[in-house]
């Protein structure tokens, strides 16, 4: 077995038993720190199909700035013991058979597709994930969407003033 | 020779080049992890009450600890992110600074002018005024 | 293909962002709500004015869009409707929109973004566009619906709507992903060439429509994506649910279309069992516990719901008839909601009782307020019913086995009239005092030429049509 190749199961199972680790941890605070381990995991993908400024992107704003908001939150919300909500053992029934119900499809759906079958991830080619590439499709042929984001963000400063600020 | 440089060029933008940077994360955490498991091992251990007790400059403690924190901190945070976000983009214009041009300085210029617009609506609210 | 692409984008994209900003900027200047309200219908008439010189052809800007956006007759026609039905809402509710908080301004910038995303949606021609569409037109929203901060229901709907569509968004996210994997494409025309290099992935497909199927039905709320909606609609201050009842939603269902009327051959024949299903569901879930509700808001929010039933029909069917009905419908079903919300918001009391007796205390709104419920429940001579009947038409257009979907939606519709009449039968039957906040002339001018445009349009609805084709 290659290295890439080593690397790449060891960065799949850590992603995987992390996420799995995320819904399990008792302590909000615990899932948090799982799912940075979770986003490390991915970005460690994100290298090895070429892709750096979004595996860089990702540390930056997610495992660094939305993860420090989701703390945040978790210290808004004076999370005790007394105040942990009931969880109904039917809704967790229905999830899982819901849950269980997609994951089924998405695995018949692989097994149907035979040209997929024994392929794995291309790793370590192409380049347009590489920043010089993804900065020029970015400023010429993704310019409008570019612009048009600038316009969701002042809606969510304007959201953050208007719901954040005390009167 | 320039071949050579060719070569040399071309490997820093493989995913090989963050191979050492993976080895010093796993050395980093390694080193974090095998400090804090000897010491646990090695220390000497005394669990008394007063010992587990938090250290509060001698004064018995009381009540919890975790107490909500005020908005404001939660406001400033996600300022932060929305231009943290925005100073990201910059840095693929940065890369490309010259071929792209004046068509490519006008998207960025447009785009910093909205950012710079929301810049000083939060200045003007005094959503980052700490007293109030 | 340059000679296609390039004029795609619209002056009212452009102009209800930079319209949006000033109201924003505005707002600090500005102090007075009078003066907020005056500057946001200043600028909508810039804003109407400005897209109706793009579709007379008079003046527009020109940007190289690289093929993201596409500008069509539908989605002009569209556009026109909105942005005239925000200028009515705005001079009609202005007043209450200012009033909902301390932040009036901010309120009218943020129904400018939502409108800008509604624009957006009925123009694009990539999936990117239609992610960034949808999320600029909800997340404005999720603030509205929570701005009554004082109100504990505002805030607890503003969460709610906040969750789940964030959580629907990702859905969305995750079908553009699957789409891409097997087109290797963000368009949402196929292009052979991709295709053909891309058909060992092209199973993803189905799927990746499924999710972007789920995640529309989701934001149009139709069954079984539909328990969101009474609460947000319920929580959220009366003026904003008026607006997310109707331009909002209205631009889900042309944002629906504008895909599934390419893309619905591509998900086969689960296309002709899901959607009848989700349609029978809509209906039902909409119209039998809109019977059971007390308060006349929440029981508009279901009868929204049951609405969204009968515009799926022009998903379902999107030929000439669905599309000249889905512009019929989003006209008739918008002045009727905003019409009845306005008055819903003059009430002190939202039940049904609080209607008692409004025929003699105020018989202009009593009296406007039944075309608006005869409209919205389908009855002749109001546009209601025309709108309505092309929905039906363009099922039976497509295929006569369409027949029992048809009974079945008709049947619903007969339904309905139960607990709309219940409104009327409050206002007119029932001896009590009707209790309503300070009522200008000037609204009840604007009511009654709502209810006038309403019944001019079920009179003859060519009026509109032709204007369509024009």
């Amino acid at each position: 077995m290659a290295i890439t190749e080593i690397i790449f199961w060891f960065l799949s199972a850590l992603a995987v038993i992390s996420a799995i680790m995320v819904v399990l941890s008792k302590s909000p605070v615990h899932s948090v720190l799982w799912l940075i381990a979770v986003f490390f995991a991915i970005s460690g993908h994100y290298v090895l199909l070429n892709a750096q400024f979004i595996a860089i992107v990702n540390i930056i704003v997610y495992a660094g700035a939305i993860m420090v908001l989701f703390l945040f939150v978790l210290m808004l919300m004076n999370l005790n013991k007394e105040t942990e909500p009931q969880k109904n053992l039917w809704m967790k029934l229905t999830g899982v058979v819901s849950g269980g119900c997609l994951l089924i499809i998405l695995i018949s759906l692989v097994r149907q597709a035979t040209e997929i079958k024994g392929k794995i991830a291309v790793t370590k080619t192409g380049d347009i994930g590489l920043i010089k590439v993804l900065g020029k499709e970015l400023f010429s042929s993704y310019v409008v969407p570019f612009e048009i984001s600038s316009v969701l963000f002042l809606s969510a400063m304007i959201g953050a003033v208007v719901i954040g600020k005390k009167d | 020779m320039s071949n050579i440089l060719s070569v040399l060029l071309q490997a820093t933008n493989t995913a090989d080049n963050y191979f050492p940077i993976g080895i010093q994360l796993i050395f980093a955490a390694g080193f974090v992890a095998t400090m804090i498991a000897v010491s646990a091992l090695l220390g000497p251990k005394r669990k008394t009450k007063e010992k587990l007790e938090n250290f509060t400059s001698g004064i018995e403690s009381h009540g919890d600890a975790r107490q909500p924190v005020a908005i404001k901190y939660f406001l400033v945070a996600i300022l932060f992110v929305l231009f943290d976000v925005e100073v990201i983009f910059f840095y693929p214009y940065a890369v490309n600074f010259r071929e792209l041009g004046w068509e490519g300085f006008m998207a960025v210029l447009m785009f910093v002018a909205f950012f710079l617009i929301g810049f000083i609506y939060i200045i003007k609210k005094g959503a980052l005024n700490w007293e109030d | 293909m340059p000679e296609r692409a390039e004029l795609g984008v619209m002056n009212a994209i452009i102009f209800s962002a930079l319209i949006g900003v000033v109201m924003m900027l505005g707002g600090i200047v500005i102090k007075s709500n009078a003066g907020i309200k005056l500057l946001a219908i200043i600028l909508l008439f810039i804003l109407l004015g400005s897209h109706l010189a793009e579709y007379y052809d008079l003046f527009n800007i020109h940007i190289q869009t690289h093929g993201m956006l596409a500008k069509s007759r539908f989605g002009m026609f569209f556009n026109t409707i909105i942005i005239s039905l925000t200028l009515l809402y705005v001079l009609l509710s202005g007043d209450e929109i200012v009033k909902v908080g301390t932040y009036g301004a901010e309120y009218f910038a943020l129904i400018f973004f939502s409108l800008c995303g509604a624009t957006i949606l009925s123009s694009y021609n990539n999936l990117l566009m239609l992610f960034l569409g949808v999320e600029i037109m909800t997340i404005p929203l999720f603030v509205l619906t929570s701005s009554e901060k004082k109100n504990l229901k505002s805030n607890e709907a503003g969460l709610k709507y906040f969750l789940m569509g964030s959580f629907s968004t990702g859905i969305l996210l995750m079908g553009i992903a699957l789409y891409y994997g097997g087109t290797g494409l963000f368009a949402i025309e196929a292009s052979k060439a991709a295709n053909e290099a891309q058909q060992a992935f092209r199973i993803l497909l189905p799927l990746g429509l499924l999710f972007i199927f789920i995640s529309l039905s989701f934001k149009v709320s139709a069954a079984p994506f539909h328990f969101w909606t009474p609460d947000v609609y319920d929580g959220a201050p009366s003026v904003f649910t008026s607006f997310m009842a109707t331009i909002v939603k209205t631009a889900g269902f042309i944002a629906f279309i504008k895909l599934f009327e390419l893309r619905s051959v591509d998900m086969g024949y689960s296309w002709k069992i899901l959607l009848p299903l989700i349609i029978i569901l809509t209906l039902l879930a909409g119209n039998i516990t809109a019977v059971f509700q007390q308060s006349v808001k929440r029981m508009l929010a279901y009868s929204s719901i049951a609405h969204a039933g009968f515009m799926l029909f022009a998903l379902y069917n999107p030929n000439d008839f669905g599309k000249q009905g889905i512009m019929l419908y989003t006209v008739a079903y918008s002045l009727a909601t905003i019409g009845t919300f306005a008055v819903l918001t003059k009430m002190k009391d939202y039940t049904y009782e609080g209607y008692n007796g409004l025929a003699k205390t105020k018989p202009v709104l009593a009296a406007t307020n039944t075309i608006f419920i005869l409209s919205l429940a389908g009855i002749p001579l109001t546009a209601g019913f025309f709108a309505k009947y092309y929905m039906l038409a363009s099922a039976l257009k497509e295929s006569t086995s369409n027949l029992w979907l048809v009974i079945v939606a008709v049947l619903f519709a007969a339904v309905s009239v139960y607990y709309y009449f219940r409104v009327i039968q409050a206002m007119y039957f029932k001896d009590g005092n009707a209790e309503t906040t300070e009522i200008k002339p000037f609204f009840k001018t604007l009511l009654i030429i709502i209810a006038a445009l309403i019944i001019v349009i079920g009179l003859m609805p060519s009026l509109l049509l032709d204007l369509f084709y024009a």
